[in-house]
């Protein structure tokens, strides 16, 4: 993980009183509940400022344990902004500000006692861009053991997390080569193995197909079926037939920053409650 | 509005779907009546027009295929194309049903047994399609669950109908001294009669299962579908 962060952001405490977006208003059967015993990441009245640009609006959400969820909605809405709150990466800009809660396994994550670093170990984030390290295959997905000082059984934690991320049979015979010299798509997958040699417990995907051809991208939307065996992911993603073909639970946010619709995806897809969320994913909106 | 091709192919499709309707019920009035009156030359034209019937069938269910496959549609557009989907089937069974009924006036005399009342029954049969097809048009979801208790209604009356032929048809006498070619014709007809009847039925099944579509498409209640 990024070592130079600036943690300098700090949550606000003020309470917003009422919302300017009265035409957005949000009825709340329409975000469902999941039992606590099975969530691992909740927001309570969470909001995210840029400067004085309310970027997400009153979002409660409950994200289940070991599932896929999918943040979808039109550029703007701010799903990066919430997939980025989750692990305080929105710490790195100096104008975000964060209020309400947002709970990873019971915890306020914005708690000052809280180490980003720590928590980023275990809520990983794989970004849009393909990015590993100018270093060899190996080196990449030894990084986050190395910066923790633990490398016992580093050769063999090295494999499991290639091999969890369906590329080891790829990369075995050249494991010394530069990551960057990989596939985009090889590349992508190389950023997940990276995030998982830490033993996350969630992954957070920005995207991360969307500058992938279809070959690549149907090898990373397997690959997301088969992470959810063993960790929560969620993934924002542009592509609401990708939404539907790999998730188990969808959340639709519209502009305003406003989480209008969750549920299981297929309910989303086949039965929206709300006019807004149905015109948007039919295309007709948004 | 985005998307305006794919909406313009949605609306063509409705009203194809519709204009399929309006032909298949205008072949089953002229079955009927071709049945009731015995006029043959009505009861050809049902039988020759069934290819027209089942071209325009396969074109909307290629029609629909191509929405699937092109356009990936969701939430109420996903809903109304496999509900018109099924549709379109129950619409080019109702067209066979027909001719069904073309071929036995063809065959013989559906009055037989006069105290039957085939034309009641094929107007019972034919109201459920309309109604149903006027469900579809509109998403009226509260008819569908009307269009399924009338069935029950057309079950019973065709039972009844089943069981006059066959009280009927242990009344009559048959004449001893008659030939067996008019016997022969005697039983064809009461086979017809009953196949009539049974058809009818069929065809206010088809009814129901439109109407059971049509629930799924205007509210995801497949409570009539299982």
């Amino acid at each position: 993980m990024d070592e130079s962060m600036s943690e300098n952001q700090s949550r606000g405490k003020e309470t917003e009183t009422s919302s300017s977006m009265g035409d957005f208003s949000v009825d709340a059967a329409d975000i469902e509940d999941i039992p606590d015993s099975e969530t691992i990441i909740e927001a309570r009245d969470l909001d995210v400022y840029y400067g004085d640009e309310r970027a997400l609006n009153d979002v409660d959400i409950k994200i289940p344990e070991q599932q896929v969820t999918a943040i979808i909605g039109p550029s703007g809405c701010g799903k990066s902004t919430f997939l980025r709150a989750i692990n305080r990466m929105n710490d790195l800009i100096d104008i975000a500000r964060v209020t309400g809660e947002l709970r990873f396994k019971g915890k306020d994550v914005y708690d000052e006692n809280v180490d980003p670093v720590a928590l980023r170990r275990r809520v990983g984030m794989v970004f849009q861009a393909p990015n590993p390290f100018p270093k060899s295959i190996y080196d990449n997905v030894a990084y986050g053991p190395r910066i923790q000082n633990d490398t016992d059984n580093l050769d063999e934690r090295v494999e499991r997390a290639l091999r969890n991320a369906a590329l080891w049979d790829e990369v075995k015979d050249r494991l010394e080569e530069r990551g960057t010299d990989l596939s985009g798509g090889q590349q992508q997958r190389l950023c997940i193995a990276r995030a998982i040699a830490v033993d996350p417990e969630v992954i957070l995907m920005d995207e991360p197909a969307s500058a992938l051809d279809p070959v690549a991208t149907s090898k990373i939307e397997d690959l997301i079926d088969e992470l959810a065996k063993d960790y929560t992911v969620v993934i924002v993603t542009h592509n609401m037939q990708q939404a539907a073909r790999i998730s188990d639970k969808t959340a639709v946010f519209l502009t305003g920053g406003e989480l209008v619709e969750y549920g299981d995806t297929n309910r989303i897809f086949e039965n929206p409650r709300n006019k807004r969320v149905e015109d948007y994913i039919s295309g007709k909106f948004g | 509005m985005a998307r305006e091709r794919y909406q313009r192919q949605l609306d063509g499709l409705r009203s194809d779907v519709l204009d399929l309707a309006t032909r298949v019920i205008e072949r089953l009035e002229d079955a009927v009546d071709a049945l009731e009156t015995g006029n043959e030359a009505l009861a050809r034209e049902v039988i020759e027009g069934d290819a027209v019937i089942n071209n325009r069938y396969l074109e909307l269910e290629k029609a629909c295929i191509d929405l699937l496959a092109l356009q990936q549609p969701v939430a109420g557009d996903l809903r109304f194309i496999t509900a018109s989907f099924k549709i379109i089937t129950d619409l080019e069974r109702i067209s066979d049903l027909a001719v069904n009924l073309g071929q036995y006036t063809l065959e013989g005399e559906a009055s037989v047994f006069e105290d039957i009342e085939l034309r009641h029954l094929g107007e019972s049969a034919r109201d459920l399609v309309v109604d149903a097809m006027d469900a579809y048009e509109r998403h009226d979801a509260a008819a569908c669950f009307d269009i399924a208790a009338r069935d029950d209604d057309l079950d019973r009356a065709c039972k009844d109908a089943t069981d006059a032929v066959i009280r009927e048809l242990l009344a009559s006498r048959i004449d001893e001294e008659g030939s067996r070619a008019e016997l022969e014709r005697f039983m064809t007809d009461v086979s017809n009669l009953l196949l009539t009847i049974r058809d009818l039925e069929r065809v206010g099944d088809h009814g129901v299962n439109i109407a059971a579509r049509t629930l799924y498409m205007v509210e995801h209640d497949d409570s009539l579908i299982y």
